[in-house]
């Protein structure tokens, strides 16, 4: 039979988002794959380049829609190594409360956009619910509900609401319970084992060596995650384990992908209840001298010819910030910004996990990687 | 359980690899040192300035024997206004996840799990970060670490279609993140390209906006 060539994308469900696969096919069989990026290229890294250290956050926010705080976080961390800024302790505490439950937010809109993808309408409405909990949270944390530009160089905007604990713990509480149903029912639904198991094989170490990580690296049996490999913040202090799957040795499918995106979600709300408990009381949530102070001295703390560089676990992977300082002449905007997205680097992969499996399989594989195109084209 | 690594043992790691890399490239310019995050990262990490002609081999003596198995990002910068020896860098991160295999059982893989207070020498995850200059010159160019880490491969071709950086041995070049009619030439991360208000302080001078122009005006429709 002859083989052809078709362009999914960039308008089709299956790309949640702006993008194309070109997919060459023999009947109904994938034989290779390109995807095609770069739909909704922004240059935020040039953008960057012309703006002052602190007003970079708001870019960081819009780079991924359903995971806008942990790309601030990843920023902010990497301008506080390259500006020497100590961060209180208490602020460190909630910026791990804002980034958890934001993971949770947007593994939550994964899961919703993912179920309708293959034939499971009613887990999008629980999923939906369920994260406009997370949502009312960072609401209450950062004041808007999708861009919350809520970290700070040295701190975090303001302090947690009054109240936010207790809010926090029971709605974590009801979260806890709440995906146990939402499990079940994908647990037990046939369409949705038959859809997502044996699908999209990944090997563990082709994954490595092709840069993928985050929850997909996990699912395949990898025990490797920033937060506690190159601990940053207060990870090493909470009580928390590593969400690891155990695949077959064909390696991770759509559903060892799903099952550690939801283990991750319970590791979230656990850690986020046990940096409640370990808050250290108090109001100091910024460093003293404030933002103003930290843009004078970024002349000649951000010298020309310095770096700094954070590596950070996002939803999606490792996300990473590297910036250069300019000195004198660039005065307080960095002189490079770069961006590693881990979206970019898992989707070449993500294509070529699909050669060998039927079209009609695309969606279950694709989605199952949680493709999020803001952050792939920044 | 708290997850934590002992801070003296990724010390000693660090170490281990400065070491390793005196030895084994004294006969070049190879520098390497151990440093550490000013704030955030909590553990040190190796940085590298590599001479530009070694890079392959000292990517391949990375990967192969101090472990770096995850090629996390290769991007480029243009120093126009820095010195001659370096008006172009190339900056590589990498990390030693230090992946086992799963040891596998009855069509299982069994989960790696292990106490991060344990790990010692080269069981320690390490970052590294290197980077190589590249002198004056309108053709920069690196060689290639694709056929090391496939990871490197779409890093590449970013930083290649970005910052105009050419990677010699890479297979496959192409535009990635924009359009594939972009003229041959252009990358718009060079320095020579501006976007409006690039050097205008009056951005913030004047808050209200009176008197703002910018630095095209007049130029651009």
């Amino acid at each position: 039979m002859a083989e052809m060539w078709i362009s999914m994308g960039p308008q089709h469900p299956m790309t949640h988002g702006l993008w194309t696969l070109k997919v060459k096919v023999d009947g109904e069989t994938v034989v290779d794959t390109i995807p095609d990026l770069g739909y909704i290229h922004r240059g935020v890294e040039k953008i960057c380049e012309s703006r002052d250290f602190t007003k970079i956050t708001t870019y960081c926010d819009r780079l991924c829609y359903a995971s806008a705080n942990t790309w601030a976080h990843s920023y902010i961390y990497a301008a506080e190594d390259l500006l020497e800024v100590e961060v209180p302790a208490r602020a460190e505490h909630i910026r791990v409360i804002a980034v958890e439950l934001q993971r949770i937010a947007s593994h939550l809109i994964w899961l919703g956009a993912y179920c309708p993808d293959i034939g499971n309408l009613t887990a999008f409405v629980w999923c939906l619910r369920e994260r406009e909990m997370m949502m009312d949270l960072l609401q209450e944390l950062g004041g808007s509900r999708m861009h919350y530009n809520f970290p700070r160089i040295g701190g975090v905007k303001r302090d947690l609401p009054i109240g936010f604990a207790m809010r926090a713990r029971a709605k974590l509480n009801l979260f806890l319970d709440r995906i146990q149903e939402t499990e079940q029912m994908l647990d037990e639904s046939t369409v949705f084992l038959v859809r997502t198991q044996g699908v999209g094989y990944a090997k563990p170490e082709e994954m490595v060596n092709y840069g993928v990580t985050g929850p997909n690296v996990r699912a395949g049996g990898v025990n490797y995650d920033i937060r506690w490999a190159h601990p940053y913040s207060v990870y090493d202090e909470l009580d928390w384990e590593v969400s690891v799957e155990r695949p077959s040795i064909k390696g991770a499918d759509s559903y060892d992908r799903y099952r550690v995106r939801v283990d991750e979600m319970r590791q979230s709300a656990r850690m986020c209840l046990d940096a409640l408990d370990k808050m250290p009381g108090g109001a100091e949530t910024h460093y003293t001298e404030g933002d103003p102070m930290i843009l004078t001295k970024a002349r000649e703390r951000a010298e020309e010819g310095k770096t700094g560089f954070h590596h950070f676990e996002d939803s999606r992977g490792e996300s990473m910030f590297y910036l250069a300082g300019g000195g004198e002449q660039r005065g307080k905007h960095p002189y490079r910004i770069s961006i590693r997205s881990p979206m970019f680097i898992t989707i070449p992969y993500a294509a070529k996990c699909m050669i060998g499996h039927k079209v009609a399989d695309i969606p279950a594989i694709m989605g199952s990687f949680d493709p999020c195109i803001g952050e792939t084209d920044r | 359980m708290g997850m934590k690594i002992n801070a003296e043992y990724a010390e000693e790691s660090a170490q281990q690899i400065v070491d390793a890399a005196a030895a084994r490239w004294s006969g070049t310019s190879l520098h390497a040192e151990v440093r550490h995050h000013k704030s955030g990262m909590k553990l040190p990490y190796v940085f590298i300035n590599c001479p530009k002609n070694h890079w392959r081999a000292v990517a391949k003596w990375l990967r192969f024997e101090m472990g770096a198995d995850h090629c996390s990002m290769i991007t480029g910068t243009h120093w126009p206004e820095g010195p001659d020896e370096k008006k172009w860098e190339v900056v590589a991160h990498l990390m030693r996840m230090n992946v086992i295999n799963p040891p596998e059982r009855g069509g299982w893989t069994e989960q790696v799990i292990r106490d991060p207070a344990i790990l010692q020498d080269d069981d320690v995850p390490m970052e590294f970060e290197i980077s190589i200059s590249i002198p004056d010159t309108r053709n920069p160019s690196v060689q290639s670490v694709q056929e090391v880490w496939m990871g490197a491969d779409w890093n590449e071709k970013e930083t290649w279609d970005l910052v105009g950086i050419e990677f010699d041995g890479h297979e496959g070049m192409r535009r990635v993140l924009q359009p594939h009619d972009t003229p041959v030439g252009f990358h718009p991360l060079q320095k020579e390209h501006k976007i409006r208000y690039h050097d205008a302080e009056i951005m913030y001078d004047d808050t209200q906006g009176f008197g703002r122009k910018p630095a095209d005006d007049g130029k651009v429709k």
